[in-house]
């Protein structure tokens, strides 16, 4: 490099950096220090991958003018810049991408929120088929019956009339994708949260990565906000009005929790949440059942439902 | 040209139009109040105009909406966002807009993205994070001496308990005890609820 280019860059250096000591500093299209420029060379994923590799120094870190990358000679001119810089970039945001999409649990939890929708779906037009049978059958009450959905449906399934058959029809072959979808879903759960779906069931533990976000978020989760998970209504209504704060918000769901005494329930929740961040984690990171942690983590939840302390 | 484009009192960018399904107005895309916080700022009034050679930072870029308008009236956006479905959607943006420059990172934790930016002249921020303040503060380092910050403060990300008012005059004062000069503040109402558009700059 000639030398007044080399001046030129420490000029510009001195006046930006004001440290006795000049660090090397890198950025996307090369290192800078106080000999001059050094581009980089290669291709793009390499590019992406020394780019994951610069310590920057918020302390020491200058922004720096995009001419520098001319006179680094890596570049010829503004568009030229831009360009290699958009395709670095894009580079680096579809494999991140792609990486975030090809988690497994990122599919478990699309699959919860079908299974979850898939059930308003059902209800929604079961009931609506209710209240159309009642037209035709005016003595038909329901009241005090206690009938479920899916006896209603094998009442109304007698009735005749084209349209009404073929849309009970249709309702009936939803839950039976809906019940096929949901062992798909305790089935992957099972691997993609082996200790979570130990201790509430997969069904459950997959509800709970949905209200998350990933498996990676849950995992980041303290134990408190894992406990109320699924309850945020009645938390910000808590924090807002000072109304009872939730005592659990999915976990409910889980049998140990809702057929607990009501003296004990928040106890349980609270227990059985903080062995579920615990889980998490492992399941995060280990990605395998710890046996172990699992009988003392069982046990601890299943003292607190005997009303006992949860300490080991 | 360089200057903000009013049609008839409507807000409008030059560019090619049918990026999200916005309306065009002779030809320019009309630029909602109500789905923009910027543009909203805009019909507020506002001093921060973008011109032909504004370089931007554009923190919490989303579904790149507004980036889009932003990108037709500036000369480079770089616009940093961390969720991978808007980023998906980002990309379809950028890719017709050959002035955006789409960064996947935190905006909480600039160091990772240091190395790919320049100074720009705006910094503007619209992120939903309890630490918003943080994040302006840590970001300003990108910012030319003669910069400006733009915080589009959601004051319910930061406390939902306290009142929006207290929100913004706590977050005024973190930023101004940094050494932050806030220039102007405006409330976004009606066309978004509890947000605040303070304009800092370094003097």
């Amino acid at each position: 490099m000639p030398e007044y280019e080399t001046v030129a860059l420490q000029d510009i250096l001195y006046s930006t950096i004001n440290t006795q000591v000049l660090l090397m500093q890198s950025y996307w299209f090369g290192d800078v220090d106080e000999h001059g420029c050094h581009p980089f060379v290669g291709g793009v994923p390499e590019q992406a991958r020394r780019l994951e590799e610069i310590r920057v120094e918020p302390g020491t870190y200058v922004p720096i003018d995009w001419e520098i990358a001319l006179e680094c000679g890596y570049i010829h001119d503004r568009s030229e810049y831009i360009k290699k810089l958009r395709d670095l970039c894009f580079f680096i945001a579809e494999d991140k991408i792609s990486r975030h999409f090809s988690g497994r649990d990122i599919e478990l939890l699309q699959m919860v929120r079908m299974l979850d929708e898939m059930d308003d779906v059902i209800n929604l037009l079961t009931e609506r088929a209710v209240e159309w049978y009642r037209i035709k059958n005016p003595s038909f009450s329901r009241k005090y019956r206690a009938l479920t959905g899916k006896r209603m449906i094998n009442i109304m399934k007698k009735e005749h009339g084209r349209a009404f058959a073929e849309i009970i029809g249709d309702i009936e072959r939803l839950q039976e994708s809906r019940t096929r979808l949901m062992h798909e879903v305790s089935r992957i759960a099972g691997t993609v949260l082996p200790n979570c779906s130990a201790l509430i069931g997969g069904l459950v533990a997959a509800r709970l990565l949905s209200g998350a976000g990933s498996l990676e978020e849950l995992a980041r989760l303290p134990a408190s906000s894992i406990q109320v998970l699924g309850a945020q209504s009645a938390l910000f209504s808590h924090m807002r009005t000072g109304s009872p704060s939730p005592k659990h918000g999915i976990i409910f769901q889980h049998r140990r929790v809702h057929n607990a005494r009501k003296e004990v329930r928040g106890r349980v929740a609270r227990v059985l949440a903080a062995k579920l961040g615990i889980a998490a984690r492992i399941d995060y990171f280990r990605k395998e059942m710890d046996q172990d942690f699992m009988e003392s983590a069982q046990a601890a939840v299943d003292r607190a439902g005997d009303g006992k302390d949860a300490v080991d | 040209m360089g200057r903000m484009r009013w049609i008839e009192g409507v807000l409008v960018s030059e560019g090619k139009g049918g990026v999200y399904g916005e309306k065009l107005l002779q030809g320019f895309r009309v630029w909602n109040p109500y789905r923009s916080k910027l543009a909203a700022l805009y019909y507020k009034g506002s001093d921060i105009e973008l011109e032909k050679e504004t370089k931007i930072l554009y923190l919490g870029a989303a579904n790149g909406t507004t980036v889009s308008h932003v990108a037709d009236y500036a000369e480079i956006v770089y616009a940093v966002e961390i969720a991978p479905r808007p980023m998906q959607d980002l990309l379809v943006v950028a890719q017709k807009r050959k002035n955006i420059v789409p960064i996947m990172a935190d905006a909480s934790r600039p160091e990772w993205y240091a190395p790919l930016l320049e100074p720009v002249d705006l910094l503007y921020i619209d992120v939903a994070d309890p630490d918003q303040v943080g994040i302006a503060w840590r970001n300003s380092i990108f910012l030319k001496e003669s910069g400006s910050i733009l915080l589009m403060l959601k004051t319910r990300s930061i406390d939902v308990r306290k009142d929006p008012e207290d929100v913004m005059e706590q977050a005024s004062r973190q930023l101004e005890e940094k050494g932050l000069v806030r220039k102007d503040m405006k409330w976004l109402s009606p066309y978004h609820q509890d947000h605040a558009a303070i304009l800092l700059s370094k003097k």
